[in-house]
């Protein structure tokens, strides 16, 4: 997915895109307010957030699921000067803009920054109020589409998007199916306080980082077929999986605080928190990790053991898992998860496979 | 006024949905935008019959408006607020008229007038038929016709790949979204008078025509409209787009979409918006957008 970018630089289409880039940069410059003018996105870590990660609309859903679109758009459009509340993704956005703030400050001329782009299938007129939102929390947005119904997906790709949260488990698999990282956000059962100067983000391995394999052969074979398969193929690298690409990204930005001696400050931080063991499976997804070039800051591996209480102790702005039971138990405990909805465990609820066709009376 | 130029010529035999010219909503276009001329190009494919032309780049735009009409007709069978779309045509082709008129009875359009005009003219042409909006591929023309006060807007579109089911309009909203009180504009530039002048007269006939648009709009319910208004801001902030979007709305149209790039590609974004017909005034934000495939 990183080679997307690369990939798409067709003369022609390169030279319009500097022209639209040029534009802009000589409109943001000449400003009266020193706003920071949004990256160009060939070089940006693009995130897409929905409306209803960003802010909290769940009121205004229940409207719009009991008296329709029509109702919805009118109750939206007489409340459009009040402020909606934060979301799921709201302090990931606020992590992301400290970061950016960080890269500006080290990089004043770099285009290598994160880009939020505000995704939202709400009509424009609802729009409005999401803009008013965005003011009032002084979040740098200065993207959005907002396609009155239409699909994202196409608006993903024409933005060059590195990652798409959303609640819409459809759209989410529609963009992990065209290559985009993705993954549908949950809100916690509780609030907990993180950091405000380091962006933490957690991943699960199998079915997120790497490809689903191996969790096939857990789910088809059991465990110990599992441990022996892993340590045979030790050396032998994991196929990717759809969050992977997003790492990769995150690496790049980490890679800039490194060049200017931040390491030990850096506003950044990735953590591999995996179901496997050190001793018998973890040797594998270290060594995967090493093979594409990719560091993460720290592997946690829990040998089985539940992942909430360890993700209480880590607080990450966002945790991506592909099952169920782990976001579940991850949101018990105040962290905010993310589903992954790839592979194989899709079909297994707790372990036991979900019935396709479920036997009726 | 020479009226001998302004000479119309009325295609017999097309079913016409008017019921009151004076509340049409008047669109021109040039005719070998709706059609493939066969003497300006080689063919590109063969004719669709003998004497019938082949659609061109303005063809989608046409078929999207006659459903507009249909649609509008099918809520409110005495409805008057209506789109008329006529052809302009140079005279000095006289083979090429009965083609376009063959080719508009072949296709079954709804199209009842061509008028003719030359490039000297044609603006006198296009305020004499009361028309509120010129469209062209030729952006010469488009800045010519808004110059004198006609709004004029850009046909977009891949031929083959435009829809034919919903009509599409898309404004560019960098210069609505301006506000003399605000941080959010550039550093004031010179502005010539006739210049200024030229902007003001067009932006009287924008909100005209825009109210109408509304008009049509508010007819739909939000979903499942056979009319589709857009709203992209290119290079400008937030708060621009927003404010774009009100005043449209304060004109009378609630745009279904906006965008707002802030300098991302405009060419991807457009190519999968796919308007029918992009709004730019002074031409500022898409003299390189490609009209034609």
């Amino acid at each position: 997915m990183s080679d997307m970018k690369e990939a798409e630089s067709a003369g022609e289409l390169k030279g319009e895109e500097e022209k639209d880039w040029a534009e802009a940069k000589a409109f943001f410059d000449s400003l009266k307010s020193k706003k920071p003018r949004p990256p160009k996105p060939r070089y940006a870590v693009t995130i897409a957030v929905s409306s209803r990660t960003l802010f909290d609309m769940t009121s205004e859903r229940k409207i719009f699921k009991q008296q329709g679109l029509e109702k919805y758009v009118a109750h939206q459009q007489e409340h459009e000067d009040e402020p909606l509340k934060p979301g799921a993704a709201f302090p990931f956005v606020k992590a992301v803009m400290s970061v950016n703030a960080r890269l500006r400050a080290l990089y004043p001329d770099s285009e290598e920054l994160f880009d939020i782009v505000l995704m939202t299938n709400n009509h424009a007129q609802v729009g409005v109020r999401l803009i008013n939102s965005i003011n009032h929390y002084d979040l740098t947005i200065e993207r959005f589409c907002m396609t009155g119904g239409k699909s994202p997906i196409g608006y993903l790709k024409a933005y060059m998007t590195n990652l798409y949260l959303s609640k819409d488990s459809k759209k989410v698999q529609e963009a992990i199916g065209e290559g985009i990282a993705a993954a549908i956000m949950f809100t916690p059962d509780m609030e907990v306080e993180l950091s405000d100067t380091q962006l933490r983000v957690a991943f699960d391995g199998d079915a997120v980082l790497f490809s689903d394999e191996s969790e096939i052969i857990v789910k088809q074979h059991g465990l110990d077929t599992f441990f022996e398969h892993e340590k045979r193929f030790e050396n032998k690298p994991l196929a990717q999986g759809p969050l992977k690409c997003f790492l990769e990204a995150l690496g790049k930005l980490q890679r800039k605080f490194y060049a200017k001696n931040e390491r030990l400050n850096c506003p950044i931080r990735t953590y591999l928190v995996t179901a496997r063991s050190a001793a018998s499976s973890g040797a594998r997804v270290l060594k995967t990790l090493r093979s594409w070039g990719l560091e993460i800051d720290e592997a946690l591996f829990l040998a089985g053991a539940p992942k909430g209480p360890l993700l209480q102790k880590i607080r990450p702005h966002i945790f991506f898992d592909d099952q169920m039971f782990h976001i579940e138990g991850a949101m018990e405990l105040g962290t905010i998860s993310a589903h992954v909805p790839y592979g194989i465990g899709q079909k297994y609820n707790r372990g036991k496979l979900i019935e396709e066709n479920p036997q009726k009376q | 006024m020479n009226t001998d130029d302004d000479v119309k010529q009325f295609v017999t035999g097309v079913v016409s949905l008017q019921k009151d010219p004076s509340r049409a909503v008047v669109i021109a276009i040039s005719h070998d935008a709706v059609f493939d001329l066969k003497e300006e190009q080689e063919p590109k494919a063969p004719a669709a019959a003998s004497g019938v032309l082949n659609p061109g780049p303005g063809f989608p735009f046409v078929k999207a408006v006659q459903r507009v009409n249909e649609k509008l007709v099918e809520k409110n069978p005495n409805e008057t607020l209506l789109f008329d779309v006529i052809l302009l045509s140079s005279k000095d082709r006289p083979k090429s008229q009965s083609e376009v008129a063959n080719s508009i009875k072949h296709y079954g359009l709804e199209i009842t007038r061509l008028c003719f005009c030359n490039n000297e003219n044609f603006t006198s042409v296009l305020r004499s038929n009361k028309v509120k909006l010129f469209l062209s591929t030729n952006t010469d023309y488009i800045t010519k016709a808004q110059d004198t006060g006609v709004p004029a807007a850009l046909l977009y579109g891949q031929r083959g790949t435009a829809t034919l089911d919903q009509l599409r309009v898309l404004f560019i909203g960098d210069s609505l979204g301006f506000s003399e009180d605000t941080t959010d504009r550039p550093k004031d530039e010179d502005t010539g008078e006739d210049q200024l002048q030229s902007v003001q007269l067009t932006q009287s006939s924008l909100e005209d025509l825009v109210a109408l648009i509304g008009e049509m709009r508010r007819k739909f319910g939000r979903e499942n409209s056979p009319l589709c208004a857009c709203l992209m801001t290119v290079c400008s902030p937030r708060n621009v787009c927003v404010r774009a979007l009100k005043r449209l709305r304060a004109w009378g149209l609630e745009v279904d979409e906006a965008f707002c790039l802030a300098g991302a590609p405009q060419s991807r974004l457009l190519a999968h918006i796919q308007p029918h017909i992009l709004y730019d005034h002074g031409l500022q934000y898409t003299l390189d957008v490609p009209a034609l495939s």
